[in-house]
């Protein structure tokens, strides 16, 4: 049990614990991650579990949520990203060993890796 | 100091002081029902409303709570604080309808009948909560309370049960503003129902006493006893008295002083008691309340008494019938032999007072009528005259009858019969009697007793005030029975003994006193014991017993008794007592002729 | 710190229900290996206490409402895994009739400004570390570390924050008043005794967010130089009580609370006190008897609590609302709370919604919103779409407003001169089929009971007033009745000793005023309009009835007699006068007439009918 013993400390604290809300806070950045049965069949779980661990390592803060099937079943696992006010982008065919670069790339730095790209919506 | 306007007028006041307190010291009328002078304010009743204008605000205020704060403007009889009153009347007046003092203050409101439904017209508790306070913050006893809410609330001990801790002081009916608060004695006894005792534990004894101060009795001071009762853990219940006194004159801490003074005469005047009129149970004295001694009926006919000097009987009526009977244990074998010389005058005057008062028919049970004195015979004529039947034979027994009336049956010896009267009231002219602890006032001075029990004179005809030890005088009925013009006369002499003795500076005594020789004294105190006269003390600082001279008699016990032949009786020594013997015994010498 | 959760899902209305609902959701969680991504939320109470269980999804801001168990496993599949919503859990909004998916979609939501319930429903109330993450303790460190004492009262000054127990007085002054108070130890107390009838926000607000009130105290203890404090509520509130003593103890473990908070030297110290719920306890002097070991009744108040209050000390005390807007004021500026409200009633404030209203519970809006934005926008109506008659506001001690004062925007001072008055907030919207005698009967009943009996014209005053009304109701009333209930009325009102007493009259006398020909109606023609005082009301229906027979399904009484399609007639001798034919008659055929009418009225051909199917009533 910390004793807080300042502004500071608290503030400190509060730094770190913010990472526990997030979900509940506004974020700049939300990941949606298409569960449809065609997601999962394709592996989305997967690519959920390496996502969330990732963005912990990385002390991200984003939203992540889920969506069904969208449509575009033959490119699932979908990965959206939608950045503030840019556009919002889809990866498509996504495993766990894209997640990385889509983070510090595009959630991180704002440069959207375009090879992965598979729809973009204007903002 | 502050200063406030109350009805327009200007009103100088101390600080911390309710607007009620303020208005009680300026004679301004507020009507109240739940405060009280030396309680704390609590704000039930709402009777005391009076308009308080505040900076121009006005507003409707309990003037017991309402602290009277410099500026204020206070109204204590506009419109809204009448009809406030008169509403807050209405209230109580619906809820206990048939208290006198709610009525009459609701009358004074203009309210003559209750405004709302009676849901018990036997109510009385208005729930102001004086006697909780009482109770609580004086008495400490802790016994009242509140309890449940609302409509529903009621004052009594926890779950209205009787308990112990209840000291049984009439704190909270004296309080209660309605009457709503009874104080019934758990055991219905004898005595239950005579009012003729003080009503508080502060009162002055008698009217007459002096000095005219009030005295407390500790054994019913409610701060005494909660002293005692809680060993000392409550130590200022109450002390309303002592609130209330102006003078600051009461003070608790005082305690009985010893003082110890060196005197040369001693005036005994302990007086009598009256004898115990339970003892001869064919009286039936105790059994009704309207059999009293006639000490009782002094009381009751004086002006400062119970009724205000009325002749009436327990329920407050007029006796129509009286019977007085003399010689109740006095002139009687089974009780005292002696006559008690003062009741048939007396009883003549009762007689006299009872036909005066009450023109009831009085019956008058004697043997002898001793009327000795100067103005006594005619009196006992003009008593006769007056109506009193006369009963020549001794009151033997009294009845009381179931419907509560009294039967005197006697012996009418002038007639020959038995006679019986059906009387209201019957007073018994009791015996008096030395007072009980004459043995110990008797061994403290030395004094002996007749056999009738009053102190012994020294001389039954020669000296009526003197007793056998020197120094030591008898006043008035101490030494027998005496009305008052004898034991004035009595006194009197006992006064001028003791101021002949005293003014005398030197007193002669007889030489034939016990003197101790201290050499030979080992202080085994046993001549103390036996002197009579007290007249042997031991002497701590040397150890040995001395004799006081001016005491000893020279009766020679202490002589005898000394088991180390230390006191000698002077002029009595054993070798004068030898030589008286010898000399008796010498043959006379032949003289020649 | 914990796993990265990606979502959270804050469940409310939990406490005294079965725990199924919770078991069901982390065992299916479990069972989809998902317990490490996502966390179920105890939350706390956020007033939506007639759609309970709710739950919130977040971040996805999908809200639930009436969730059982047996829900689960397809909430879990379709919005958990495939983020899709399930339609009918959603909550349907009573005036559009369409259904919302988002919290923040919902209007009545969207017209509120949640300052007191900031917190409420979005939390777990026993977890410091969320309301820390949260922001929570920053306007204490604030307050400790960079403002004396005197600037903190000066920033409540400047919020215009007055008291949301009731009374509505400046709280600033009140710190003022109890800092230059003489004394070296003084008090801080929380009022969280609410007594009204139909108001439960201190209750979501203690229980919900405690950590709010704590934080809010210890810098009021601040501000006045107070190093105890005392939180007092009813024992009845036992989530309350828990969530109060897992904060308070949090609070301590943080070294938020005891000694040298936040190292700053300050001393100060919280202890809960429970007491025996009652209206007249929360009342401020009663709950410092209550403490202190006495009876909870009121004393005269010359002497200001804040000069001898608690065991005769300087003592603050203030409802456990205007504790939790503390911390918002604080860090927010007393600029930021002044700019919204009124001129003179500044901030928000929380209202309890009931009766004849589509969305009943907790809803904080902005001071200055009229009856008819509380009612329509935020409240959603009536329901049925029947007609707005009175409102009732500020509890028992309120007055009832009629339709007539829709447009009058809601302060302390508009609402008094109006005859009713802020109080705590709660509201009881009143159709047309609300009888107001019959209301102003009900409120005077509850002060009744709640009376503490020590004054002799509360106690006395407002039962005779009750009896005067329950006569009208009755129908034993007389024109003279209303003279002598005035008067009563206006003594009780200026003399009772406290709170209650003074405001109890308020219903009588609103009622009175607005609505007297309702009450004449009653005494003079015997009628109840509203079809309430069953004396005084006899059901009739028209010619013109189409002869449905909805009403005769719904008499418990079968004492609906009529061929179908033709105009049906309601047996007297049977009849219950319910009221259950009216509700559910669609086209609003049955109308109320008094005795004296129905009796000069055709009676019914008593025909050997056989009575329709048994009545839905039994």
């Amino acid at each position: 049990m910390p004793q807080l013993k300042s502004l500071d400390e608290l503030r400190a604290l509060r730094q770190q614990l913010q990472r526990d809300v997030q979900a509940r806070t506004a974020a700049a950045t939300t990941i949606t991650v298409g569960m449809g049965t065609c997601g999962i069949a394709a592996g989305a779980r997967e690519v959920m579990s390496a996502l969330l661990d990732d963005l912990a390592a990385r002390g991200i803060n984003a939203h992540v949520t889920t969506v069904g099937c969208i449509g575009m079943c033959s490119k699932e696992p979908l990965v959206d990203v939608k950045r503030g006010d840019d556009p919002k982008i889809t990866y498509g065919n996504v495993n766990p060993t894209m997640v990385p670069r889509i983070l510090d790339e595009h959630v991180a730095d704002g440069r959207v890796v375009e090879d992965w790209v598979v729809a973009r919506v204007a903002a | 100091m502050i200063t406030l306007t109350i009805d327009g007028q200007k009103i100088q006041a101390e600080d911390d002081q309710t607007i009620l307190e303020v208005c009680r010291k300026n004679s301004i009328y507020i009507p109240t029902l739940c405060s009280h002078p030396v309680l704390e304010p609590y704000g039930a009743c709402r009777l005391c409303t009076v308009e308080v204008v505040r900076r121009g605000w006005s507003s409707l205020q309990a003037a017991c709570t309402h602290p009277a704060w410099d500026g204020l403007e206070v109204k204590t009889y506009s419109d809204p604080v009448m009809e406030a009153r008169k509403v807050v009347m209405g209230l109580l007046l619906s809820r206990a309808p048939n208290v006198p003092v709610i009525k009459q203050l609701a009358a004074e409101y203009g309210v003559a009948e209750p405004p709302f439904a009676v849901t018990d017209p036997n109510e009385k508790c208005i729930l102001c909560g004086l006697c909780v306070r009482v109770c609580n913050d004086m008495v400490k006893a802790h016994v009242l309370n509140f309890s449940q809410h609302g409509v529903d609330r009621v004052v009594g001990p926890p779950f209205m049960e009787k308990t112990r801790e209840c000291i049984g002081c009439g704190a909270c009916t004296i309080v209660c503003p309605t009457g709503a608060i009874e104080i019934v004695l758990e055991q219905q006894g004898i005595y239950a129902e005579k009012p003729l005792g003080p009503t508080s534990a502060i009162y002055v004894p008698f009217l007459q006493a002096v000095p005219r101060v009030p005295v407390i009795d500790t054994d019913s001071c409610i701060r005494f006893r909660q002293h005692d009762r809680s060993n000392g853990d409550i130590a200022d219940a109450c002390g309303a008295c002592q609130m209330l006194c102006e003078a600051k004159a009461i003070d608790f801490t005082q305690e009985d002083e010893v003082v110890e003074l060196n005197v040369g005469a001693i005036v005994v005047a302990t007086g009598f008691q009256m004898w115990d009129t339970t003892k001869l149970s064919q009286y039936s004295y105790g059994k009704s309340p309207n059999i009293i001694t006639a000490l009782e009926f002094e009381r009751l006919s004086n002006a400062s008494g119970p009724t205000g000097g009325q002749i009436v009987t327990a329920d407050g009526v007029k006796p129509e019938r009286v019977a007085i009977i003399h010689c109740v244990g006095s002139r009687d074998k089974n009780a005292h032999e002696y006559c008690s010389r003062i009741c048939c005058m007396y009883s003549l005057k009762q007689a006299h007072l009872v036909r005066d008062k009450t023109n009831a028919e009085v019956y008058e049970f004697y043997m002898d009528m001793r009327a000795f004195g100067k103005g006594y015979e005619e009196f006992y004529e003009r008593v006769q005259e007056e109506g009193v039947t006369m009963v020549r034979g001794r009151g033997a027994e009294v009845q009381v009858l179931p419907s509560g009336k009294l039967r005197v049956t006697g012996e009418d010896a002038n007639l020959g019969k038995l006679v019986a009267a059906d009387v209201d009231m019957v007073v018994l002219s009791s015996a008096i009697e030395s007072p009980a602890d004459a043995s110990k006032v008797g061994s403290l001075f030395g004094l002996s007793r007749t056999p009738d029990g009053w102190f012994a004179e020294a001389h039954p005809k020669l000296k009526p005030v003197e007793t056998n030890t020197d120094g030591v005088f008898l006043a008035g009925c101490a030494q027998g029975p005496k009305d008052v013009p004898d034991t004035v006369a009595h006194a009197g002499a006992a006064a001028s003994q003791a101021l002949a003795l005293l003014s005398r500076g030197e007193v002669t005594i007889s030489p034939q006193v016990a003197i101790v020789d201290e050499k030979l004294c080992s202080a085994c105190k046993t001549c103390l014991t036996v002197c009579p006269y007290t007249a042997i003390s031991y002497i701590i600082e040397d150890n040995v017993a001395r004799v006081n001279e001016a005491l000893c008699k020279g009766c020679g016990t202490c002589v005898a008794t000394c088991p180390a032949g230390a006191i000698t009786g002077q002029h009595f020594t054993d070798e004068q007592i030898y030589a008286q013997i010898e000399g008796l015994f010498r043959l006379p010498e032949r003289v020649p002729a | 710190m914990a796993d990265q959760y990606r979502a959270d899902l804050l469940v409310s209305c939990l406490h005294d229900r079965p725990p199924e609902l919770l078991a069901a959701l982390d065992a299916e969680l479990a069972h989809r290996g998902l317990d490490k991504e996502i966390r179920v939320v105890k939350a706390g109470c956020r007033g939506w206490c007639a759609q309970g269980p709710v739950l919130h999804v977040q971040p996805d801001d999908t809200f639930y409402v009436g969730v059982q168990p047996a829900d689960v496993p397809e909430l879990v599949e379709e919005t958990l895994v495939k983020g899709r919503v399930v339609e009918r859990l959603t909550f349907r909004d009573p005036a559009t009739r369409k259904r919302v998916h988002r919290y923040a979609d919902i209007p009545s939501h969207r017209k509120q400004l949640r300052i007191a319930l900031r917190n409420c429903g979005l939390v777990n109330p026993e977890s410091i570390e969320e309301y820390i993450a949260l922001g929570g303790y920053e306007a204490l460190a604030k307050a400790l570390s960079s403002m004396t004492p005197e600037q903190v009262i000066a920033e409540v000054k400047k919020s215009g924050l007055r008291g949301r127990g009731g009374a509505g007085f400046p709280t600033g002054r009140k710190w003022e008043s109890a800092r230059h108070a003489e004394g070296e130890i003084k008090y801080v107390l929380a009022n969280g005794d609410e007594g009204d009838p139909n108001c439960f926000m201190d209750r979501a607000l203690m229980e919900g967010d405690p950590f709010s009130i704590v934080e809010g105290m210890t810098i009021g203890a601040y501000a006045i130089g107070a190093h105890q404090g005392y939180i007092y509520l009813p024992f009845e509130y036992t989530l309350a009580a828990r969530s109060l003593q897992a904060a308070l103890r949090r609070a301590r473990d943080f070294g938020l609370l005891g000694q040298d908070i936040l190292g700053s030297g300050f001393d100060f110290n919280i202890t809960l006190r429970l007491g025996a719920r009652s209206f007249v306890g929360g009342e401020s002097t009663a709950i410092m008897h209550a403490i202190e070991g006495k009876p909870s009744e009121p004393r005269a108040k010359h002497v200001h609590t804040t000069d001898k209050g608690l065991w005769e000390r300087p003592t603050c005390l203030n409802n456990v609302k205007s504790w939790a807007i503390i911390p918002e004021i604080i860090v927010k500026g007393g600029d930021w709370f002044a700019e919204i409200g009124t001129e003179r009633s500044k901030g928000t404030q929380v209202f309890s919604l009931a009766g004849k209203i589509n969305v009943t519970g907790l809803v904080e809006v902005p001071m200055g919103t009229t009856i008819r934005q509380l009612v329509f926008d935020v409240g959603g109506g009536l329901p049925k779409k029947r007609y707005f008659k009175a409102i009732q506001i500020g509890g028992p001690s309120g007055g009832v407003l009629p339709a007539g004062l829709l447009d009058t925007p809601m302060d302390y001072e508009t609402l008094a001169e109006a005859g009713s008055m802020m109080g705590t907030g709660g509201v009881v919207v009143m159709d047309d089929r609300t009888c107001v005698v019959d209301v102003a009967r009900y409120f005077l009943d509850f002060l009744r009971d709640e009376s503490c009996g020590k004054c002799s014209t509360c106690r006395e005053g407002i039962r005779r007033m009750l009896d005067i009304m329950t006569g009208i109701t009755k129908g034993q009333g007389s024109l003279a009745d209303l003279d002598q209930l005035e008067q009563l009325a206006k003594v009780v009102q200026g003399v009772s000793l406290c709170g209650l007493g003074k405001t109890a009259a308020n219903p009588v006398l609103s009622t009175l005023r607005y609505f007297r020909d309702e009450y004449e109606t009653h005494i003079r023609e015997g009628l109840c309009p509203a079809g309430v005082c069953r004396s005084l009301s006899r059901f009739h229906i028209l010619e013109t009835c189409s002869g449905c027979g909805l009403c005769v399904k719904a008499c418990p009484e079968d004492a609906i007699i009529g061929e179908k399609k033709q105009a049906h007639m309601i047996d007297q001798d049977k009849c219950l006068r319910c009221g259950a034919c009216r509700e559910a008659c669609n086209l609003d055929k049955i109308e109320i007439v008094s005795p004296q009418a129905i009796a000069m009225m055709p009676k019914p051909a008593v025909v050997a009918v056989k009575p329709a199917a048994a009545g839905r009533g039994r």
